[in-house]
């Protein structure tokens, strides 16, 4: 029998099939080797991308030169513009603005790597660090309301077709966009009605259960989350309540690091590099005037990054309803990913 | 007037592009409208039937699962060839039609049992035909069972929603070629409807007028995003498309529920279809897409506020990181370049 769950943030509802369940072997992940254009993100060609925002390099070399781990510049192609003035306005019936914003990609290895776990567990360190500093530092620009936090792996996840280099990308938004608002929405109800962390509920629950957990640490874990919309879809959540990416200790950063490099070599081994798409989900910039509009955020709020591999295709049912039917459930992913050996 | 999009920013820079936020959903949209992509710059191969033994081709009628309504010649038996629109029940269900819903916690955790029902209508004979290549009446004969069919769900009180939508080409989700329409009846209301009804609902309680009848209104008046109008249907690209050339229809009457439709207005909706689909299908060389019908919940009654309508995504970009996390789309073209790329399609006879 198929089940209907239903995902206690947002009330979204997914079908599992639990019959004839889809094991990784099923997905048959294919790859054709395309030659990739001479890399603009490699060390030694930092002339090609847009003037370096922030790097971490070594003293004494220079900006936009060798001598990086991690470095920050402007999209090549950017979706918003940093330039101008809000200028929102009515058309008619309609709303329209000018899509002022930040777009920014962290290029995470001076190496032409193309995964995460290819990196060490200091190097994926200094990535973290370096995404928040640059988080930070966009909210100061009071322009922008949200900062999310990507990556697309893979063609079918959106990645380019030039490079597969290994980066992150940013994007600071005017507006807070509405699954964000969904989300913030969900653990706000939820926290009313129950003065807890629907986050810190969800954690508590799959520890104590044990069936969903893929990896658990000190202070972070991995799980496959109980309303999966995809096959091996990964929640990483931090065990201690926090609502903002950027205020995390060092010893979250530490295991926020371990996790993730264990957890895309485990999915990268499992299903043969299969493409996938992550992005944080953090609190969004807090500066509105309306009194108490805020007032709970800190405590009904968790940060958390969604990995969301993109091995099946989302058809017209999925896009019509927000209703995802997932062949693979979540306890036999979240068993497979345990089990497999690095 | 048509809208002029503001070309200056700051210093005289060039804005390329203008975000828009949908009057229904609250989502908010960024359109490319200064340097758009042009209609041929989307990259399209033509789609290529694979022919092989097809479970929905006449003949092969045992293939599936027993018959459940057809049009048919009044001489042949259900289950034989003889039929002009055929519908099944899917063979490999999301959910299934036996049983009571069990609802129930675990832990903090909300579930039930997947009961549903979930058909298959296939659309005409040819395997090589799809949905554009049909005549008028034909296409009217298939959409008059979409009706039959919803209103004979309907009649199960486990169902609170009934979506129909189609699949066209691999890249959407089609796994049979052979042109078809799926439908299924949910023991819930989905997410997505729950959204846009009480969008809807907000905009009525503040204007007293239905947003779908204003938004024809505005559509009429600016007409620069109209592809296609006759008596009782207009498709035009909507203001904040998600996607490239993606493309509404919607009934000029005020009507919230899909199976409500009369037959006069059935004949219209299958112009208006073949219109679109066929200018999409010159057009763009055969894209795949996804439509869906976009209708009120069962046994709901009647909405003031809402009015149906159906949806056509074509499948043209993909989907990134960006846009699923947030919500915030980003299309690379403009619904008054996609318009007006359709209405000079020269739609086959």
């Amino acid at each position: 029998m198929p089940e209907l769950r239903r995902d206690p943030v947002i009330g979204r509802w997914v079908i599992i099939s639990t019959e004839r369940a889809k094991r990784p072997n099923d997905f048959n992940i294919e790859h054709t080797d395309e030659p990739e254009m001479e890399c603009p993100f490699c060390e030694g060609h930092e002339k090609k991308t847009p003037t370096e925002i922030f790097a971490i390099r070594k003293p004494g070399t220079k900006k936009d030169t060798p001598g990086w781990n991690v470095r920050v510049v402007p999209s090549i192609s950017p979706k918003f513009k940093i330039e101008g003035e809000l200028d929102r306005r009515g058309v008619g019936m309609y709303d329209v603005m000018n899509p002022i914003g930040a777009h920014e990609v962290i290029i995470e290895s001076p190496r032409h790597l193309t995964d995460i776990y290819q990196l060490s567990e200091l190097e994926i360190q200094d990535v973290i660090n370096t995404s928040i500093y640059r988080i930070s530092e966009l909210e100061k620009d009071i322009r922008f309301k949200y900062c999310l936090l990507f990556k697309n792996h893979g063609l079918k996840a959106g990645g380019s077709k030039k490079t597969k280099h290994l980066r992150s990308q940013l994007i600071a938004t005017p507006v807070t966009p509405t699954r964000v608002k969904e989300e913030l929405r969900g653990s706000r109800f939820y926290f009313e009605y129950k003065e807890r962390c629907v986050f810190c509920d969800i954690i508590r629950q799959e520890i104590e259960t044990g069936a969903r957990v893929i990896m658990d640490t000190k202070t972070m874990a991995a799980i496959a989350p109980f309303a999966s919309r995809f096959p091996f879809e990964i929640w990483i959540m931090p065990k201690i309540h926090r609502a903002d990416f950027m205020n995390m200790q060092t010893d979250e950063i530490k295991d926020l690091a371990d996790v993730l490099k264990a957890v895309f070599a485990k999915l990268s081994k499992a299903l043969n590099d299969p493409p996938y798409n992550y992005m944080l989900h953090t609190a969004p910039f807090r500066r509105s005037k309306r009194p108490g509009y805020w007032h709970t955020i800190e405590e009904d709020y968790h940060w958390h990054i969604e990995v969301m591999p993109r091995i099946t295709q989302v058809a017209g049912f999925e896009w019509g309803s927000g209703f995802y039917i997932n062949p693979t459930p979540p306890e036999e992913a979240a068993k497979y990913l345990r089990e497999v050996m690095l | 007037m048509g809208f002029k999009p503001h070309l200056r920013g700051e210093g005289g820079k060039k804005i390329m592009s203008q975000l828009r936020r949908d009057p229904i959903t609250g989502r908010w949209v960024e359109v490319a409208i200064s340097n758009p992509k042009k209609c041929d710059e989307f990259d399209m191969k033509p789609q290529v039937k694979k022919g092989g033994t097809c479970p929905f081709c006449p003949g092969n009628e045992k293939m599936t699962p027993p018959e459940i309504e057809a049009i048919r010649d009044i001489k042949t038996r259900p289950d034989t060839p003889g039929w002009t629109v055929r519908v099944v029940s899917n063979k490999f269900p999301a959910l299934k039609i036996e049983g009571e819903i069990d609802k129930r916690g675990i832990g903090m955790f909300d579930m039930s049992n997947g009961i549903g029902a979930h058909e298959v209508i296939v659309e005409n004979t040819d395997h090589n035909k799809d949905l554009a290549d049909l005549t008028q009446d034909e296409i009217s004969a298939v959409i008059s069972k979409y009706k039959s069919r919803s209103l004979d769900l309907e009649n199960d009180a486990r169902f609170k929603y009934i979506l129909l939508f189609k699949n066209h080409g691999e890249a959407a989700g089609a796994s049979l070629e052979h042109s078809h329409t799926q439908l299924v009846a949910l023991p819930i209301v989905p997410k997505r409807v729950k959204e846009e009804l009480k969008g809807a609902q907000n905009y009525f309680k503040y204007r007293e007028r239905c947003v779908f009848c204003d938004m024809i209104a505005q559509e009429q008046q600016e007409k620069e995003r109209i592809i296609f109008e006759n008596r009782n249907f207009i498709a035009f690209c909507p203001f904040v498309s998600r996607f490239p050339f993606e493309m509404w229809l919607l009934p000029k009457a005020h009507s919230s529920e899909f199976k409500s439709i009369d037959d006069s207005a059935i004949y219209d909706m299958a112009g208006a279809l073949k219109e679109i689909l066929s200018r999409l299908k010159l057009r763009l060389n055969d894209p795949a897409y996804n439509f869906i019908i976009h209708t009120g919940p069962i046994r709901d009654g009647i909405y003031e506020e809402y009015h149906w309508h159906l949806e056509i995504m074509p499948k043209l970009t993909n989907v990134a990181g960006f846009e699923w996390g947030s919500g915030l789309y980003i299309n690379p073209t403009s619904p008054e370049i996609t318009a007006k790329c359709l209405r000079e399609a020269c739609a086959a006879k």
